[in-house]
């Protein structure tokens, strides 16, 4: 049996680090067992970041920074000591590179409006790709609206691969800012970080890399890459919503005005000034999501014990194997052929439109994304208005893939 | 595969969701809509030629998914003939077959098998503006 389902060590391993996550145990009324293939839109969460949020609320809530009573102590310093855990995770240099944010989106529209736009003239540049997501578009697109500055585009190629060519041509002395995303949430993508980060550099320009997708695909390291910002979120990586993380170079966070204003950030406030608190605090005002932030630090450590190379290689060889049986198939059509692809395939099922799909995939307990996937202009380069999304995690299984490749089966042979 | 979701495409969403006869501009229009649903990318212009109170002629053009493309033919195909005061109640009748909500079956509501055949998307919310998409533009020349 050419596509038999060997129990390899490796399975094994995923079926103990499946049973981790209680989703999984459900027994829906209606539909059928889950085969949860949608990590790119946000990942399932394990017990241990459940246990984590569960654990502050029940056994020592309180705010935290102020109190001098055990909870906020307590709170604090789990509070704290997540933000070391998220600077060693992307190996910032130093823990005040590290500002909690609500999201991606949020910690991208923090720098629009307090690193960009205080010193964008009218004619500065800013390079956003073809691929991104719109939280990594829009932003900049607004801002030099407002601004009179221009927007220039880094255009793909065939494969979906960035051309580097017009890209480098797009650099000049006005580009401000290079805003990319490390890994295209509808393509599967993977940019050279290094290289887009270095050219904008040779001009100038500043790098933020929106790393969203790139949490379960490789070890960060902002050091290495050399990028400006860095931001990413905690429910793409099996933490909670509404959690993110906001990196900025020391000195660059250190001369920006506060992302906002409030409780927490201040030094000294009289009724005519204010001065503001050192980083990392400067940056965070108001109670944060102090929930979200330990159950972010869970999530790390969760990822840490697995090892993000072993979630990849795992994540990686799923989506081969999804990749050549999909090539098999007659009526279907994987988008984008890039050198190197991120754990996430974009297809479509001739003459079927992407919900149609996933309505009769969702019916099989399949969940997959159909959509434009908040990146329309991609769509446009497709010339598709949506497209039908397979991500996978660590907790899915060949077996996974072969339960989405008879469910397209199904749906081809129905609607031809 | 479970036969709810075979429900929902019912043998009358298919068939007119490939059904060209309405699928057309229609340059006599004298209004132009679109109907266009930004969470998908679903999109139809709706072309109406209305003569005092009478929908003369109506076509549309567009792209969907099959539900929303089956609902914009059989609402053109419904409209056609009718006079503008005529369509609140119709409008009204398929807003009810397709309402979760509705403490009506959806049988008590119509006898069109074709406008029954959307009742599907009652058990399928995430699908219900496939189906109204078109029939929420509509209301607004009314």
């Amino acid at each position: 049996m050419k596509y038999g389902c060997r129990p390899t060590l490796d399975m094994l391993d995923v079926k103990k680090i499946k049973s981790q996550f209680p989703i999984f145990s459900q027994k829906p009324e209606k539909g059928a067992e889950l085969v949860y293939l949608d990590n790119a839109a946000t990942t399932q969460k394990p017990q241990v970041v459940i246990d984590a949020i569960t654990n502050y609320y029940s056994g020592y809530n309180s705010n935290v920074g102020r109190g001098t009573y055990w909870p906020a102590t307590q709170a604090t310093q789990a509070f704290e000591t997540t933000r070391n855990k998220v600077q060693h995770f992307i190996n910032a240099k130093s823990r005040k590179e590290i500002i909690f944010t609500s999201g991606t989106t949020d910690a991208i529209n923090k720098v629009v409006s307090a690193f960009l736009i205080p010193d964008l003239q009218v004619g500065d540049e800013v390079i956003v790709t073809e691929m991104e997501h719109h939280g990594n578009f829009i932003p900049w697109q607004q801002a030099c609206l407002r601004k009179g500055a221009t927007l220039k585009m880094i255009p793909l190629r065939e494969s979906g691969d960035l051309d580097h060519d017009v890209f480098e041509d797009l650099l000049t002395s006005k580009t401000k800012l290079l805003a990319i995303t490390a890994v295209s949430n509808a393509l599967g993508v993977v940019n050279d970080l290094h290289r887009l980060t270095s050219k904008a550099h040779e001009v100038g320009g500043k790098v933020l890399i929106d790393a969203a997708q790139l949490v379960t695909h490789e070890k960060i390291d902002v050091q290495a890459i050399d990028c400006d910002f860095l931001t990413f979120s905690g429910h793409k990586l099996f933490g909670p919503t509404g959690i993110g993380v906001l990196y900025g170079k020391e000195e660059l966070l250190e001369a920006m005005p506060p992302l906002s204003f409030g409780g927490g950030m201040v030094k000294k406030v009289t009724l005519d000034e204010t001065t503001f608190a050192d980083l990392p605090n400067k940056h965070e005002a108001g109670t944060s999501n102090i929930s979200g932030v330990i159950g972010l630090g869970a999530a790390i450590d969760f990822v840490n014990g697995l090892g993000v190379e072993n979630i990849h290689a795992h994540t990686r060889e799923l989506t081969e194997y999804a990749l050549e049986r999909l090539r098999e198939m007659d009526g279907v059509t994987v988008f984008g052929n890039p050198k190197e692809r991120a754990s996430l395939i974009s297809l479509a099922v001739r003459n079927v439109h992407p919900h149609d799909v996933s309505s009769f995939l969702g019916e099989r307990g399949i969940a997959i994304r159909a959509g434009h996937h908040c990146t329309q202009p991609l769509m446009d380069f497709l010339k598709v208005s949506g497209t039908c999304r397979i991500s996978f995690g660590i907790y899915n299984t060949k077996q996974d893939v072969d339960r989405v490749i008879e469910g397209l089966v199904e749906v081809r042979d129905f609607f031809a | 595969m479970n036969g709810r979701i075979k429900e929902l495409y019912k043998t009358q969403i298919l068939t007119n969701a490939k059904d060209e006869t309405y699928f057309a501009e229609l340059p006599s229009a004298t209004h132009v809509l679109e109907a266009y649903n930004p969470m998908c990318g679903d999109k139809y212009t709706l072309y109406l030629e209305i003569e005092g109170e009478e929908i003369r002629n109506a076509s549309f053009q567009g792209y969907g998914c099959a539900i929303s493309r089956a609902s914009t033919s059989i609402l053109i195909k419904n409209i056609l003939g009718k006079t503008l005061t005529e369509l609140p109640p119709l409008i009204d009748q398929f807003m009810e077959i397709v309402n979760e909500n509705s403490d009506q079956s959806p049988e008590s509501i119509s006898d069109d098998k074709e406008l029954l055949a959307f009742a599907g998307t009652r058990e399928y919310p995430e699908r219900k503006k496939c189906a109204s998409l078109s029939w929420d533009e509509i209301t607004t020349i009314l």
